[in-house]
């Protein structure tokens, strides 16, 4: 990262074949499986890594770092979608959670699809730490880190997240 | 007293149960929670179904984006790197060095570029056209004629004299539109890609050329490239994305370049290591 921050904005592409598979998958989760969305988001967060390279600041983990620009712009991107929600219903229709996910289901199998459909239920910020920990491997010391909260707060809230789709997914 | 649980003993185990059922609790823990799911029916199947959730979570395979995604990504990093070699520098004699490096010093090797990929385009029409089966139909003369000319134009662009005049950037761009273009297999302008991967001084310019025949892999000759290419790659990045496509092809032919790129002294670790994995996958 020192290196990009000198402008030898090569190494960038080290970086992107570190992280971008993690990161679209993080992004596929969040959008529920939006495949689209989740691509477009993906290179925002390179775009966005290349231009606010100067404020990333050696000390916590880059990857936790990037995972910060990820969430942010997923939360632009959410964001977004809410304003559209009154003013455009078919564009809504067309990246609507379910509405995707179902486009999706002939590549991926039934019994993904049913997790992904209880995943996408899920409020947002229970998903996010979800995916953190069961599908991107963060420890609870890791998204404590990122969420701002003890390691002890983020397994609470992980188990609740857990719980809450257990009961999802088995109310079916 | 009965032997089913009050509803405070499940209580006291609630929070235990996600770890049981992940097995991270430690060994006296897991005899309690143990002794009171022995009891609880209940308890026990909100275990089971945590440990369904589980491994139907772990199941799900990691997704693979687009390769227009790291196409799309190269040609933004070229834009920046324009960007940064605009930007006003303290010396002007910088920036006539900038100009001078971009060109003379290599004008013999570019020449040698642009002389192998005109002769191999040439050398492929020619066998193309001189080369048919037995029975071949012969109404296919004017689709040919004008993939040609798109071919002759895209090639001009990429490697003659145009290419000078174009950045990095435009390449990348060239490249990818040029899948967009080419419509059956056999047609030249995956030759002009071959040239691209090969000789296009820039890496990101060979990687998008490499992500764009991976888009054409059912031509027969992109896999034959990639294996050739691998032997006179020395661009890191550009060594391990052909290595990737190489495995996902499940091009076994791979093998003897793959096993000299892994024993090769002065190829970066990284370099070895992705060599030995596709290996190791391939054979």
């Amino acid at each position: 990262m020192a290196q990009i921050q000198a402008n030898d904005l090569d190494q960038l592409t080290v970086l992107f074949d570190r992280y971008h598979l993690p990161i679209f998958n993080y992004l596929l989760r969040r959008t529920n499986n939006d495949r689209e969305t989740a691509e477009d988001l993906t290179q925002t967060v390179f775009e966005r890594l290349l231009k606010y390279r100067t404020s990333y600041q050696p000390g916590p983990s880059f990857r936790a770092w990037i995972y910060q620009l990820a969430r942010n712009a997923h939360a632009d991107y959410w964001q977004r979608q809410q304003h559209m929600h009154t003013s455009d219903v078919l564009q809504v229709e067309r990246q609507g959670g379910f509405g995707s996910s179902a486009f999706d289901a002939m590549i991926t199998t039934e019994r993904d699809q049913n997790l992904h459909e209880a995943l996408a239920l899920l409020p947002e910020a229970q998903r996010d730490i979800l995916v953190l920990h069961r599908f991107q491997g963060f420890s609870y010391e890791e998204i404590g880190q990122q969420l701002a909260c003890s390691a002890g707060a983020a397994k609470v809230k992980a188990h609740r997240a857990l719980q809450a789709l257990r009961t999802i997914y088995f109310a079916s | 007293m009965t032997d089913r649980p009050s509803p405070y003993d499940c209580f006291t185990v609630a929070d235990q149960l996600i770890d049981y059922a992940d097995q991270v609790l430690l060994p006296e823990q897991t005899a309690r929670v143990a002794s009171h799911l022995s009891q609880c029916p209940a308890c026990q199947e909100q275990v089971a179904q945590l440990r369904e959730l589980s491994v139907q979570m772990e199941a799900i395979e990691p997704a693979k984006p687009s390769p227009a995604l790291r196409n799309q990504f190269l040609l933004m990093l070229e834009k920046e790197k324009a960007v940064v070699a605009a930007a006003p520098v303290p010396a002007p004699e910088v920036r006539e060095a900038r100009i001078r490096t971009m060109w003379p010093g290599e004008v013999s090797r570019w020449a040698m570029r642009i002389a192998a990929g005109v002769a191999l385009l040439v050398m492929g029409m020619v066998l193309g056209q001189q080369w048919q089966p037995e029975n071949a139909p012969t109404v296919t003369s004017a689709p040919i004629a004008g993939s040609t000319k798109h071919a002759m134009q895209l090639a001009n662009a990429l490697s003659g004299d145009a290419s000078q005049s174009l950045s990095a950037s435009d390449r990348i761009q060239l490249v990818d539109n040029a899948v967009e273009q080419v419509d059956a297999t056999g047609d030249p302008a995956v030759q002009v890609l071959i040239n691209t991967l090969n000789f296009d001084p820039n890496s990101n310019v060979r990687l998008a050329a490499a992500n764009a025949l991976y888009r054409l892999r059912t031509d027969p000759r992109v896999g034959e490239a990639f294996i050739q290419s691998l032997t006179i790659q020395t661009d890191p990045n550009v060594q391990i994305l052909l290595i990737e496509l190489l495995v996902n092809m499940r091009e076994r032919r791979a093998a003897p370049q793959l096993e000299q790129l892994a024993n090769k002294p002065d190829a970066l670790p990284i370099v070895r290591q992705q060599a030995e994995y596709g290996l190791g996958t391939l054979i």
